[in-house]
């Protein structure tokens, strides 16, 4: 087991620093740039366009740039916006913030609503709440994120008056994207529930757990439940690497000022240093969910364990 | 005597599972007649169906041109002036636009999700027939695209490009490939080791050809089911990052892109994103039911569950 952590560490490692030039040569090469329309604005003359590219920098090679960066984050230096001029640190702090209440809220929705309807449609397999549930289920994964955020918009902000229809971040603000978040997770992991609860009902323990007189509920909270989690359990971190994804589109909707937002607005905007290190921050983030998520799948299931 | 009578029913009996064998259903037909068995797959592929044929012949019929602005028909309701759904803020008459929109997204959906499939497919059967340091390599790739969230791979891949469809065509073949290829290579590995490759090995068939004839047509309907459920999450994607001004751009209709414009509408002409809204999660139903069928028919192992 060490030495596989250590070389899914190296691994990780690897693909961080791949993943930093990559990012790098791929925002320059992107047509425009912070002077042609990013930042400047499009009509500023040529001399004021080639006086901001030397004043940054970007008019050296890409690579001296690269490592004139690694060596100013070396230091602890991120870097400010190209934008507003406001340090990365500080953006990273709020921001990060606001992305991580997002998430939290959205995983701990997506739970409390899975799990138990989805026990629920295993027990009652086939009757009408097992129908309902899985029927909602299939909605769910069918309903794309930004169109799920419209109607909720629609109904709650323009109809109703009842929530704020963007910004951030009271609980009334927060309750929208968070649950537009968790409406796909939802679905599928009240989907794995069941399937895995049924799986774990045809077991012998059960059985024999059902012959001992024990009551159906602890049969079905205690053993089969404990059962049954682990592979939804174990899935967390993958998870949490999806929540990433559509964090972008989340949040960009609802105008939530998190990384995701962050992110999609300077890659637009050809804000280098806000993208660059916003992109690798949330690679970061998703190489240490699906680390988890290896771990906590060796840990839940030894014969799969990786050697 | 005896002796001619046996051989005689030894022959008959010969002929008659030739005869069986002759007429027997083939797999694909079985497998339909199973699909059609199965009410809710059955739906699943009409809807599918219904918006192929949208999809290829839709754009032709469409009454109006999709980007010829009529200012002075701004925001028709559907049902009036000759719009059936109605026109958007410029004016363009929204079926046309929707039309064509429906198009854009299943080309994304059906494009991205076939060259992952050949791809995956292909990576999947050499990492699991070879093993060693084929494996190694191809699934050192697998592993690294496996997990990454599509929608951060593509904001960047068009961080560098440019907004546009392309990159999300990228963006989507780029990481569902890995997916075709795990299925694959896992079921390759168990299959390698049955009694038919030895046989066929034993017979002198070349690699090529027990790849091709004996474990490809095994692997297909696993790849198929993922297939279905792919070119939804393809067209979902391709019409998120539409919604959020980085995939199909005006005045090219996609239909997140539709939604996106008639998003500034909503209290007063929701219709604009409502009608491409409902046929995004109708087009993405269908796929996502006919998937859950498909793996019932297909791997009968797995019914019941998920």
């Amino acid at each position: 087991m060490a030495s596989y952590l250590a070389r899914r560490t190296g691994y990780m490692v690897l693909i961080l620093a791949i993943s930093s030039v990559v990012i790098f040569y791929a925002l320059r090469s992107a047509p425009g740039g912070p002077s042609g329309g990013g930042v400047l604005s499009p009509l500023s003359s040529q001399e004021v366009r080639q006086a901001y590219e030397k004043r940054l920098g970007l008019d050296q090679p890409v690579y001296t740039q690269y490592f004139i960066y690694l060596s100013h984050l070396a230091k602890g230096d991120l870097g400010t916006s190209l934008v507003n001029g406001t340090p990365i640190t500080e953006l990273l702090a709020t921001h990060a913030r606001n992305s991580l209440v997002l998430g939290l809220t959205a995983l701990a929705i997506s739970y409390l609503i899975a799990i138990p309807l989805g026990v629920l449609a295993a027990v009652k397999r086939n009757t009408w709440v097992d129908q309902l549930a899985m029927g909602g289920a299939i909605l769910g994964m069918g309903i794309p994120n930004f169109w799920l955020a419209l109607i909720l918009v629609y109904f709650f902000s323009l109809r109703l008056g009842l929530l704020p229809s963007a910004g951030c971040c009271d609980p009334p603000q927060l309750l929208m994207p968070a649950l537009v978040l968790a409406a796909e997770g939802t679905a599928v992991t009240m989907r794995m529930t069941r399937s895995s609860m049924l799986e774990h009902l045809r077991d012998d323990f059960v059985r024999a757990l059902r012959a001992k007189g024990l009551p159906e509920w602890r049969v079905i909270l205690q053993h089969v439940l404990r059962n049954a989690l682990i592979p939804v359990i174990s899935l967390t971190g993958l998870r949490l690497g999806w929540l990433v994804g559509y964090a972008l589109i989340v949040e960009t909707i609802f105008r939530w000022p998190g990384v995701g937002y962050l992110l999609v607005d300077s890659v637009l905007r050809r804000d280098y240093p806000v993208a660059q290190f916003f992109s690798l921050l949330l690679i970061f983030f998703v190489l240490m969910a699906n680390w988890f998520a290896d771990i906590g799948y060796g840990l839940a299931n030894p014969r799969i364990r990786v050697a | 005597m005896a002796d001619v009578t046996i051989a005689d029913d030894k022959s008959a009996w010969e002929a008659r599972v030739e005869r069986l064998w002759a007429t027997r259903p083939s797999r694909w037909r079985d497998a339909w007649w199973e699909l059609s068995r199965n009410k809710l797959a059955l739906g699943g592929a009409v809807i599918v169906a219904f918006f192929t044929l949208v999809a290829i012949f839709g754009p032709m019929l469409a009454p109006y041109d999709y980007a010829n602005q009529v200012l002075s028909d701004v925001l028709l309701p559907p049902f009036t002036g000759g719009h059936v759904f109605g026109t958007d803020e410029l004016g363009r008459d929204v079926l046309s636009r929707l039309l064509l929109g429906i198009r854009i997204s299943m080309a994304v959906g059906l494009g991205t999700t076939a060259i992952a499939l050949v791809i995956g497919t292909v990576a999947g059967m050499l990492a699991g027939y070879y093993r060693g340091w084929v494996d190694r390599v191809l699934n050192g790739f697998v592993e690294l695209v496996w997990g990454f969230p599509l929608i951060l791979i593509a904001v960047l891949l068009i961080g560098a490009i440019g907004p546009g469809l392309t990159g999300v065509i990228i963006a989507v073949g780029f990481v569902n490939w890995a997916g075709f290829a795990r299925i694959v290579r896992g079921e390759v590995f168990a299959l390698r080791e049955k009694e038919f490759v030895a046989a066929a090995r034993a017979l002198g068939k070349g690699d090529l050809e027990i790849m091709v004839r004996h474990l490809l047509p095994n692997v297909v309907g696993s790849a198929l089911v993922m297939g279905s459920y792919y070119i939804a999450i393809a067209i979902i994607a391709e019409a998120g990052l539409s919604f959020i001004g980085m995939g199909a751009q005006p005045p090219l209709p996609s239909l997140g892109q539709m939604i996106n414009e008639g998003s500034g509408y909503m209290l007063l002409n929701h219709w604009l994103s409502t009608i491409p809204g409902v046929v995004i999660v109708l087009l993405v139903l269908g796929l996502n039911v006919l998937g859950d069928g498909l793996r019932d028919v297909l791997d009968p192992r797995l019914k019941g569950q998920g």
